[in-house]
Parts: structure tokens; C-alpha cells; sequence
């Protein structure tokens, strides 16, 4: 008789929960391309034969090519303003000397103590003094106001890692600031630069409370005000809503397969080292 | 030897403007800042101190409308102690459930990476999909929570979480949970394999059981990283809106109100934009008191590790 090898009790329970916890995201999937009478008749069977027709038609009655061409928009420029602004203020912080240091800390680490929704009220007033209402570069502007201070904190970990010397001996032999940062530090802490971008490009995307507030014309929706709206037009369609959310959560969710590794690394490190 | 050319006293005196220089790297960061966090914020003051029409301001009205928050509105009131009981709630589960998690992962011996991958995941989906999954998973007759619940005979098929004025916040918990869990494991669990092995052999030689190697080893050596994940899930957890307004818009009869969510219809629904803007300031105000208290309790500790 073969020993089984033991299982132990703590991979067993490990196994079940995480189980438990992709089963929503499992079921959403599957959802998506069951047909809306199958969601209901036999919530647990496999979906087979696919219903593929829910994605096209949730992609046209939804409006989904628009918005997703909106998200994308607004997670590109967000996350371009994001590493400009941190890769240049973290390599600031890291040069400045310890009192003003810390000062400038403070007013970076800000936006973490006095979240958007304390300043949404007065910033719709602004927005909307400004013309920003309905504006794709305005609501990127608060989403990079909301993402700078994590991204400066985590880069000024990594930038703290590259020795010193090496930055004045680049100085020394006549290179400029800009120089040392682009061909000595960005390099050195790609890492770090990668995980930001992705942490940055996920949150942008699924953000939904500055939309809400900011954007009420249809044609400047993002994928999520769509996908709200889509539940609430196509309620009684439910091949369809699944469809539409399957969409919606199928980018950051790629994203994070891809970079899994260099995304945890570069979330963690940042996060231990203060 | 010639003190005006030293080459160190004129690097020193260089040095000066170099700072100066230095400081312009971070200046683009503050000048955002001045302008869509600062201006707003004075402007919010204003706002919280006036009646308005619309989005405009009519007359001042002092401190009015926060004695009329704090000591006159049961809304407001069940707004606030909703979100600091869900923040307590969440900042001890949600760490405790982070940690657990970690420890038992740390000691996979294979599959650490899929395990890892299957409790991270729902932090990269979006709250609007979160909420719309839950409520179809809290549904009665139709939701696998009533469905398992009645199989186990805790709850009946018409049971519905999100209905229930005693369940909706823990309703919507167990979502947060779920979604944020992740994260907190993962933080934990980098930390976990960077302890040095040896103090746990240590720890064994000395007798000391599995229980015994966590309180005596695991626990204190993380106190760097609880502390930035308690504040971190404090801060996040006194804003929430999306989450709560997706699943129950604060309902049933304001049993899941937050304070976000209290700002967002008082503003954008009631038009009461002066009023909702004290009401943020209060919350602000409440931000503010349990970052200090939690950086106070907890700094300590985590900078005698990191020493």
C-alpha cells in the first residue's frame, strides 16, 4: 500500500478558502457568456456551449467602445502625470537634507490624510468655475492629485537604495541633474517605477467616486459610470450585465496576471520600507 | 594651503544652490497640491461656514450648520457611527484576516504563488463590479448566501443581507473583507519571508511551540508593517462611499449611511452644499484625531524594530 503523503490541515483549509475566494470572480466570468435564462435555471453549470453573443451586444447597447476609449484616456494621462511628478519629487527627497525633508514629506503624504471625498464638494465647485465638468484631463488632474503621494513614498524607497556616491560621482563628472535621473536612477529603479505605474493604472481605472461627481455627459463616461448605468438599463438582462462587467474587469485583471510579480514586489517594498 | 580654493569649501558652497536646485524636482508635486488640495480645502472652510444656493454662496452663517451636524442631525449622527464602527471593524479583521492568511501561506511548501494570486485578486477589481457581484451573491432565493445559508439551516431562502437593517453594514463587510483581505497578506507575507530564519530556530531550541514562535517572534518583528497597514486601512476605510453607495446607496433607512455617502447625497441630491461641506469637515476632523492617536500608539513600537 502507497502512502498518501499527509495532508496537512492548514493546506487543506488554505485550498478551501481560496476557492471560496475566486468563486465570485469565476462565477462572473462564466456569467458573462451564459445566456440570462441560464444565470437563473442553473446558476452552477458550466457554460457550454458559450453565449458569446452577450459580449457583442453589451459592447454595443452599453456603449463600452466609447468608455473603455475614455478609460484608457483618462489612465494614461493619470498615469503619465503620476510619474513625472513622483519620479522627479522622489529623487528630490532624497537629495534634500532632513529637516526640510521631512517638511516636504508631510505636505506630500497630504492627499493620504484628506481624501477626495472630504474635498469632492468644493472641488466640483472649482471644476465646474473652471469648465472641468465633463472633462476627461480635469478628472485625470484629480486622480493625479489623489495618486501622487503613495507614488513619491513608494519611489522615494526604492531612490533611497541607489548609493549616493554613485549620484555624485555622475555629478562630478559633469553630468546634470536631469541626466543622473534619467540615465542613472530611472534605470535603477525600474522595479519600483513598473509597480507604481500598474498601482496607479488599476485604481485610476476602477475609480468611481470622482466619475460620479465629475462626469454626467454620456460621451465622456467611463467604463464604470457605463457599467452603472448598464445595470440599471439592462436590469432584467443579466447575460448582458455580466457581460459589460466582464469587460470592464478583464484589463487591470490582465495587467495584474502579467506583472504579478514585479506588482507585489514593487507594492510591498514600498509599503515595508517606511 | 589656500582656504578661498579648497575644492571642499567651494563643493560646500556650491552645495547651497545645489539645494536650492534639488528643490525645484518637487516643486510641480506642490504647486498641484496648492491648487486641488489646498485652495479646495480653504474654499471647503468657506463653503462650511455660508448657506448656499446651488453651488453658490448666499450668507454666512458661522458655525451653524456644525451645531446643526453635530448636535441636531440622527442621519449624520448614524453616518458617523456607521463609518467608525465599520473602521474598527475592518482595521482589526481585515489585519487579522491579512496576517492569518500570510502566516499560513508562509508555510506552503508548494503553491505559495497561486495561493497568493487566488486572495489578491479581487483587489484589482473595480468596486462597481464588486457591488453588482455581491448583491447578485446576497440575493434571496437566487444569491448563494441565502441559498447555503438555508441549506445549513442558519438563514431562509428569502433572507436578504442587503434588506436586513441589522445585517447590511456586515453584509457589505464581508465584501470589503474579501476584496481588501488580499492586500494586507500580501504586505505581510513579504515581510514574513524576510525574517531571519535563525530566530526561529532559536525559538525551537528553546521549546517553544508553533503558537508560541508567532507571539514571540512573527508578531512583534511586524509591528513596521502593522503599523503602516493599520493606518493605511484606517485611512482608507473613513472615506468609503463607492462600495457602500454601489450596494445600498446607505440604506435600508440609513442603516449602511457613511459619512461619504452623507456628503454626496446632502450635496448632490439635497442641493445642501454648505451643510454637506461642515459635515466633511468633521469628518476631516475625525481623520485627523485617529491618525495621531494611531501613529502615537503604534510608531513606537514599529521604529524599535526598525532600529
Amino acid at each position: 500500500m502507497t502512502r498518501l503523503p499527509r495532508l496537512r490541515w492548514s493546506t487543506a483549509l488554505l485550498s478551501g478558502l481560496a476557492v471560496i475566494w475566486l468563486y465570485p470572480v469565476a462565477w462572473t466570468l462564466s456569467n458573462a457568456i451564459k445566456s440570462s435564462a441560464d444565470i437563473y435555471r442553473a446558476p452552477w453549470d458550466v457554460p457550454w456551449p458559450p453565449a458569446i453573443g452577450n459580449i457583442g451586444a453589451a459592447w454595443s447597447r452599453g456603449q463600452l467602445g466609447v468608455a473603455l476609449a475614455n478609460s484608457t484616456f483618462v489612465t494614461a494621462l493619470t498615469v503619465a502625470g503620476v510619474l513625472v511628478l513622483s519620479v522627479s519629487g522622489a529623487y528630490s527627497l532624497t537629495r534634500l537634507r532632513p529637516p526640510r525633508r521631512a517638511l516636504l514629506l508631510i505636505l506630500v503624504l497630504a492627499p493620504l490624510i484628506i481624501p477626495t471625498e472630504v474635498l469632492i464638494v468644493p472641488l466640483f465647485s472649482m471644476f465646474r468655475a473652471l469648465g472641468l465638468i465633463n472633462s476627461l484631463p480635469g478628472l485625470a488632474l484629480t486622480n493625479i492629485v489623489g495618486s501622487v503621494s503613495f507614488a513619491t513614498v513608494i519611489l522615494t524607497g526604492y531612490f533611497r537604495t541607489i548609493p549616493q556616491d554613485l549620484i555624485d560621482a555622475a555629478r562630478v563628472d559633469g553630468a546634470g541633474r536631469l541626466q543622473v535621473l534619467l540615465r542613472i536612477v530611472v534605470p535603477l529603479a525600474r522595479p519600483g517605477i513598473l509597480a507604481v505605474a500598474i498601482l496607479v493604472a488599476v485604481l485610476t481605472w476602477n475609480d468611481f467616486a470622482g466619475p460620479l461627481v465629475l462626469i454626467q455627459k454620456p460621451d465622456a463616461f467611463t467604463v464604470q459610470l457605463a457599467l452603472t448605468r448598464f445595470s440599471t438599463l439592462y436590469a432584467t438582462d443579466q447575460g448582458l450585465t455580466f457581460a459589460g462587467m466582464a469587460i470592464v474587469i478583464l484589463p487591470p485583471l490582465l495587467l495584474f496576471l502579467v506583472f504579478q510579480r514585479s506588482f507585489i514586489q514593487g507594492l510591498t517594498a514600498g509599503v515595508v520600507r517606511h | 594651503m589656500v582656504i578661498g580654493s579648497h575644492p571642499r569649501r567651494a563643493f560646500l558652497r556650491r552645495s547651497h544652490r545645489e539645494g536650492a536646485i534639488d528643490f525645484l524636482f518637487i516643486l510641480p508635486t506642490l504647486a498641484l497640491l496648492a491648487g486641488f488640495l489646498f485652495y479646495p480645502l480653504v474654499y471647503g472652510l468657506v463653503l462650511s461656514v455660508h448657506d448656499t444656493k446651488g453651488f453658490d454662496l448666499t450668507s454666512f452663517v458661522g458655525l451653524d450648520h456644525y451645531a446643526h451636524a453635530i448636535l441636531g442631525d440622527a442621519v449624520f449622527h448614524q453616518a458617523l457611527l456607521n463609518t467608525i464602527l465599520f473602521t474598527a471593524a475592518a482595521v482589526v479583521l481585515q489585519t487579522g484576516l491579512g496576517l492569518s492568511l500570510a502566516v499560513l501561506v508562509a508555510d506552503v511548501k508548494r503553491g505559495r504563488t497561486l495561493l497568493r494570486l487566488a486572495f489578491f485578486v479581487p483587489f484589482v477589481l473595480a468596486s462597481v463590479a464588486v457591488g453588482a457581484v455581491w448583491k447578485f451573491l446576497y440575493a434571496p432565493y437566487f444569491g448563494v448566501v441565502p441559498t447555503v445559508g438555508s441549506a445549513l439551516g442558519l438563514s431562509t431562502q428569502t433572507f436578504a443581507p442587503l434588506g436586513d437593517a441589522h445585517w447590511a453594514l456586515w453584509a457589505i463587510m464581508a465584501a470589503f473583507l474579501w476584496r481588501f483581505a488580499g492586500f494586507t497578506m500580501v504586505v505581510y507575507l513579504a515581510a514574513i519571508q524576510a525574517l531571519p530564519h535563525e530566530y526561529y530556530e532559536h525559538a525551537h531550541l528553546e521549546g517553544a511551540g508553533r503558537f508560541q514562535q508567532f507571539r514571540l517572534v512573527t508578531w512583534p518583528l511586524l509591528w513596521p508593517q502593522t503599523f503602516v497597514l493599520v493606518l493605511l486601512t484606517t485611512l482608507g476605510t473613513l472615506r468609503i462611499f463607492d462600495m457602500v453607495w454601489l450596494m445600498t446607496q446607505g440604506g435600508p433607512s440609513h442603516a449602511t449611511e457613511t459619512v461619504a455617502t452623507d456628503i454626496y447625497s446632502t450635496a448632490f441630491r439635497f442641493l445642501n452644499v454648505g451643510y454637506a461641506q461642515a459635515m466633511a469637515m468633521v469628518l476631516l476632523v475625525v481623520i485627523l484625531l485617529m491618525t495621531v492617536v494611531e501613529y502615537r500608539l503604534l510608531n513606537r513600537r514599529a521604529e524599535a524594530v526598525s532600529s
